[in-house]
């Protein structure tokens, strides 16, 4: 019997192998310096504000296992990030093939502004309640004669009084979750065992929303009446609790393995809706005079409330498994049963206003969504050189929701009657495919997929409230016509040939065409749209459900050239036409991507990359209902996207007697978007209007330096400097921008995220094994 | 005080690691410390469990043609000694002969699988930390190939990739899945749901792209349209809406501002049409339960 290692690891000198067969565990204490407060940078690390934070990690590993040892226990507990917001504590126990227990925590507060959002509300970020002080005053957009009584349209120039500019202040906005987690698995014997997960987020902090109030109408002049609509934007509370388990039952034979599984998710909002102030107005009746602009409302602002995400459920049974009939056959399979439930009151969603309170149907949605899966999949290797595969999905979302009806005062006034619409769908697909090796050089796979949905609605109140259907009184004819498209089906056929060229070079090249039709309901009547504007122009199709042609080529080669260099580059080019008269037109996305990488010595090494990416969309619209037929108002809408990425990174070893470790890395992003607007036919000029957008653009450059240096074989000293440079333009913010909004917005003052980040850290590395 | 089974193990890996042994410039001793290399657990391979037994390999040069190669040979290069890895398929049945089930349940007929991917290609088994198994280690590992999405996680919206905070295994299955692009989940939606059940519902007003597909309006590796978007609204929402009131309009440069060049309703820029354009009003735009909110706005 050979001496186990874990003796000759013991041996004076041969720290080694003493170091391969135990684990290297660490603490590393020390100090980050960011000198520039950026909520963008610190998005997701933690880095936010200027300052000095803790770096903090560690990661200590044992038990009784380790060193070629008989027992089975292994321990480990890690730290990362301890300073900052973006934390993460993990611990684990186990015996190996007996049981394993774990807990971990995670926090991750992402920033959502770039600390520019201003706003004159008063209410702390992560509360539902935003109002506005008395003395804030009524925003002028609106234009009265003597009187102060509304006689013209105009909205007013909306100019902001001295003391509505004094109410401005800024707030950083953030999300923060935090993740709590336990897991459990313990083995039966060898073939049967339970697993357990658990988790749960604790989501605080908002993020901005837009919100529409309404504002004085002429429709009853001289008075307040709802009309027209006027916009603030808030910080839209994210308080949330998830709690997520998986309880797993799993089986493995010798021929054969199944799991069954549960999978429960459990959301929570603490809120049920957010209310707001109404800065464009003052409270007030029909008979009230509008107050000059700037002075105190003479009753309190009206509120608008709207309603936040609500509290629900998901429940869903997994039964997954497989079966190998040889070495050659294998049979895969999986069934899921879902439900999704949603019964949150209605109580605080929205404002108390004429027509919604008295007429609710039902105090809450008792909503029900039965989510059914069904997958299998066989393999069987004919010959050495030919293997077929086949496999088949269904997917259904029964939304066995009541429909009811709603009455309500829309903003701007509108009295409406609407009929909510549970949505179904259920998704059937079917592939096969073979791969046929010629020769031990190439390869040839050929396959076809077939794709077909199928889309209705539970709506029996929606289908029989149209009243006797015509040309000019579309509605629900059947079932399955409560949307525009109740039917598509998509075939595709998929074609790669691989090619080896010696013993170092691969080539491969692929061609897919993918053929979508849809079946279009032409007087499909969209009940989410205003009652007069319900129905789609005629020839138009929504881009994700209309008929379109695909054609898809891939082509990529890689050389390692010797066991130090290696070269890859790949492209692809895909094309997109679509068979609708109105509606997306056609669009490609294109790439194309190379790698190096070099080791030019034992200790040394870099790699490269670039990429380069380009997107196009090309959009034909219309103004009005048979616009087409007509030739009225008819215009194109272009995107062009396009995103070039370049990277170097090195690694360098051995320096100072082997005491000195560096690393480098650097990558460059510069992404632009823009859309071009041409007339192409009669174009009213009240309308609208043509012409190209500003580029929205973004350039990233990153920069990281880390060194190492090993003073003693338990000592350590780690140092990095990192840059981080983003520049970007938007022309998103131009609206919110102080004395730039268009009338009926009140400003944030956000700025397009941009900063110049230098940081550099140092800390101490204590390792033990 | 190893048992019978655990000493055979120990000897059977002894004939290969009195040459492979701590001077080798890849780790091999540490798969002592995987999961791999637990002695007391009677399921642990040794070195020929993966290997094969590799007669011609411990033979040696025979006939002055050099060493031959192991019988299996893990990876997608060739190794500094020059052997090719054997075929991906020969080697990922090696791991399957223990790994068949659970994670690896859908292995067979895989992207990966059928484009032979070998588990050895991401996983570094020898390694006392395998990257693929390291949140903030595992993306370059998948970047690899998927050089596309690398360069969509450095673009100026991403989920927090880079970040080191999530993992591409949080959404996808690389060994193989019942759900589209290797998703986990059986579909985009309740993948995504996973860590966004805010937007699950069912809400009272529903929004249909919505209900069907996340990716028909957001990007999920990264955009230069924040949060993740395909596009800017309100051209987004002009891809499936023409009927409705704004959107029968041609904003052209009006959605940039004043600043921008363009205006609209007079010399005013218009609400509709700048910022977030259509959802400035429709906020609701995942799904509104609001008895007010049939059109979003609630």
């Amino acid at each position: 019997v050979a001496t186990p290692l874990a003796a000759q690891a013991q041996d004076e000198g041969n720290d080694d192998l003493k170091a391969l067969l135990y684990p290297l565990n660490y603490f590393d204490v020390g100090v980050r310096n960011v000198p520039t407060d950026s909520p963008k940078f610190g998005e997701y690390n933690g880095l936010n504000e200027s300052g000095t934070y803790l770096l903090g990690n560690f990661d200590v590993r044992g038990g009784d296992s380790y060193g070629q040892h008989d027992g089975t226990t292994r321990w480990q507990v890690t730290g990362n990030d301890l300073g900052t917001t973006s934390r993460n504590l993990r611990a684990s126990l186990a015996d190996q093939g007996q049981w394993i227990f774990g807990i971990g925590y995670d926090q991750l507060r992402h920033y959502t502004t770039d600390g520019s959002y201003q706003t004159p509300f008063q209410g702390s970020m992560g509360g539902n309640l935003f109002t506005l002080s008395p003395t804030f005053g009524v925003i002028n957009t609106t234009t009265a004669n003597s009187g102060g009584v509304l006689t013209s349209n105009s909205r007013g120039t909306q100019t902001l009084t001295a003391t509505q500019l004094a109410a401005f202040h800024t707030e950083d906005v953030y999300s923060e979750r935090q993740n709590t987690s336990a897991s459990a698995g313990y083995n039966f014997n060898r073939e049967w065992s339970i697993k357990l997960n658990f988790n749960r987020l604790d989501q605080s902090g908002a993020k901005l929303i837009g919100s529409g109030t309404d504002a004085y109408d002429l429709r009853d002049t001289g008075g307040f009446n709802y009309g027209g609509e006027r916009i603030a934007i808030l910080m839209n509370p994210t308080e949330f609790k998830n709690d997520t388990i998986t309880l797993a039952l799993n089986w493995v034979g010798k021929k054969g393995y199944a799991s069954a599984n549960y999978f429960g998710s459990m959301l929570h909002d603490d809120y049920s809706g957010v209310t707001w102030s109404n800065p464009y107005v003052s409270g007030g009746n029909g008979a009230a005079a509008v107050p000059p602009t700037g002075t105190s409302p003479g009753a309190a602002f009206p509120l608008g409330t709207m309603s936040t995400p609500p509290s629900n459920q998901f429940h869903q049974l997994n039964l997954t498994g497989g079966y190998i009939f040889s070495a050659a056959t294998k049979l895969t399979g999986g069934l899921s049963y879902g439900r999704n439930t949603q019964n949150a009151s209605y109580d605080g969603t929205y404002t108390t206003v004429p027509n919604t309170a008295q007429l609710l149907p039902v105090n809450s949605l008792d909503g029900l969504v039965v989510m059914t899966h069904a997958d299998v999949k066989l393999t069987h290797q004919a010959t050495s050189a030919l293997n077929f595969t086949a496999g088949l999905k269904y997917n259904e979302r029964d939304n066995r929701t009541a429909s009811n009806t709603y009455t309500f005062l829309d903003l701007g006034g509108d009295a409406l009657t609407v009929v909510n619409i549970p949505m179904s769908n259920k998704r059937s697909q079917f592939d096969v495919g073979g791969d046929y090796r010629i020769g031990s050089s190439q390869r040839l796979h050929l396959g076809y997929e077939y794709d077909h949905i199928s889309r209705w609605c539970n709506n029996a109140l929606a289908n029989n409230a149209q009243g006797e259907l015509s040309a000019t009184n579309a509605g629900y004819y059947t079932v399955a016509s409560c949307v525009q498209v109740p039917k598509n089906t998509e075939n595709r056929l998929v074609a790669t040939y691989k090619l080896k060229v010696g013993e170092t070079v691969n080539f491969n090249a692929g061609y897919t065409y993918g053929r979508r039709t849809a079946t279009v309901n032409s007087s499909f009547y969209n009940p989410m749209q205003a009652n007069d504007e319900g129905f789609e122009n005629f020839g138009y199709v929504a881009f994700f459900d209309a008929s379109r042609k695909e054609n898809l080529f891939k082509a990529g080669v890689s050389w390692q050239a010797t066991d130090k260099f290696t070269l890859g580059i790949n492209g692809r080019y895909a094309k997109d036409d679509y068979g609708s008269t109105l509606g997306v037109q056609d669009g490609d996305v294109s790439s194309a991507n190379l790698d190096a990488s070099y080791s030019y010595s034992e200790n040394a090494s870099f790699a490269v990359y670039a990429s380069w990416q380009r997107r196009t969309r090309n959009l034909f619209t219309a103004s009005g209902r048979d616009a087409v037929a007509l030739r009225t108002t008819l215009w194109s809408n272009d995107l062009t996207d396009q995103d070039n990425t370049v990277g170097v990174s090195g690694k360098q070893k051995g320096f100072m007697h082997g005491k000195l470790e560096l690393a480098e890395d650097f990558n460059y992003s510069l992404s632009s978007t823009k859309y071009s607007t041409t007339l192409v036919q009669n174009i009213n000029s009240a309308v609208g209007n043509s012409g190209t957008t500003p580029t929205i653009s973004s350039k990233l450059a990153q920069l990281k330096f880390t060194g190492t240096y090993q003073f003693s074989k338990a000592s350590s000293m780690l140092a990095g400097y990192m840059y981080q440079r983003l520049r970007s333009n938007d022309y998103f913010y131009n609206a919110y921008l102080l004395g730039f909004t268009p009338t009926s917005l009140l400003p944030t003052n956000q700025q397009a995220p941009n900063y110049s980040v230098n940081t550099v850290f140092v800390a101490y590395r204590y390792t033990f094994l | 005080d190893l048992d019978g089974a655990a000493q055979e193990r120990l000897s059977k890996d002894a004939v290969c690691t009195k040459c492979h042994d701590e001077s080798e410039t890849k780790p091999i001793l540490a798969i002592y410390q995987t999961p791999h290399g637990v002695t007391g657990d009677g399921r642990t391979p040794n070195c020929q469990s993966c290997h094969g037994e590799s007669a011609n390999h411990l033979a040696g040069d025979v006939g002055g043609k050099g060493r031959p190669a192991p019988d299996i040979v893990f990876g997608s290069k060739h190794t500094p000694a020059g052997y090719l890895p054997t075929d991906p398929q020969a080697q990922t049945e090696v791991c399957l002969g223990c790994h068949k089930a659970n994670l690896r349940m859908h292995w067979p007929g895989s992207q990966h699988q059928t484009n032979d991917v070998a588990c050895a290609n991401c996983h570094t088994v020898h390694s006392p930390t395998d990257p693929m198994l390291v949140k903030v280690l595992q993306p370059a590992v998948c970047f690899g190939c998927h050089q596309e999405q690398r360069a969509q996680t450095k673009q100026i919206s991403t989920h927090p990739l880079d970040a080191g905070k999530m993992a591409c295994s949080d959404c996808h299955n690389p060994h193989g899945s019942a759900g589209p692009k290797l998703l986990a989940k059986n579909t985009v939606n309740e993948t995504c749901w996973t860590c966004h059940a805010e937007k699950r519902g069912p809400f009272l007003w529903e929004h249909q792209p919505v209900n069907e597909d996340c990716t028909n309006c957001h990007t999920p590796h990264g955009s230069n349209i924040t949060p993740l978007l395909k596009s800017r609204p309100p051209f987004l929402c002009d891809e499936c809406h023409d009927g409705p009131h704004n959107s029968q309009a041609p904003y052209g440069n009006a959605v940039a501002g004043i600043q921008g060049g363009g205006a609209l309703m007079g010399s005013s820029p218009n609400s509709n049409a700048v910022g977030r354009s259509c959802m400035n009003c429709h906020v609701m735009i995942h799904g509104s339960n609001s008895p007010a909110g049939a059109f979003l706005h609630r």
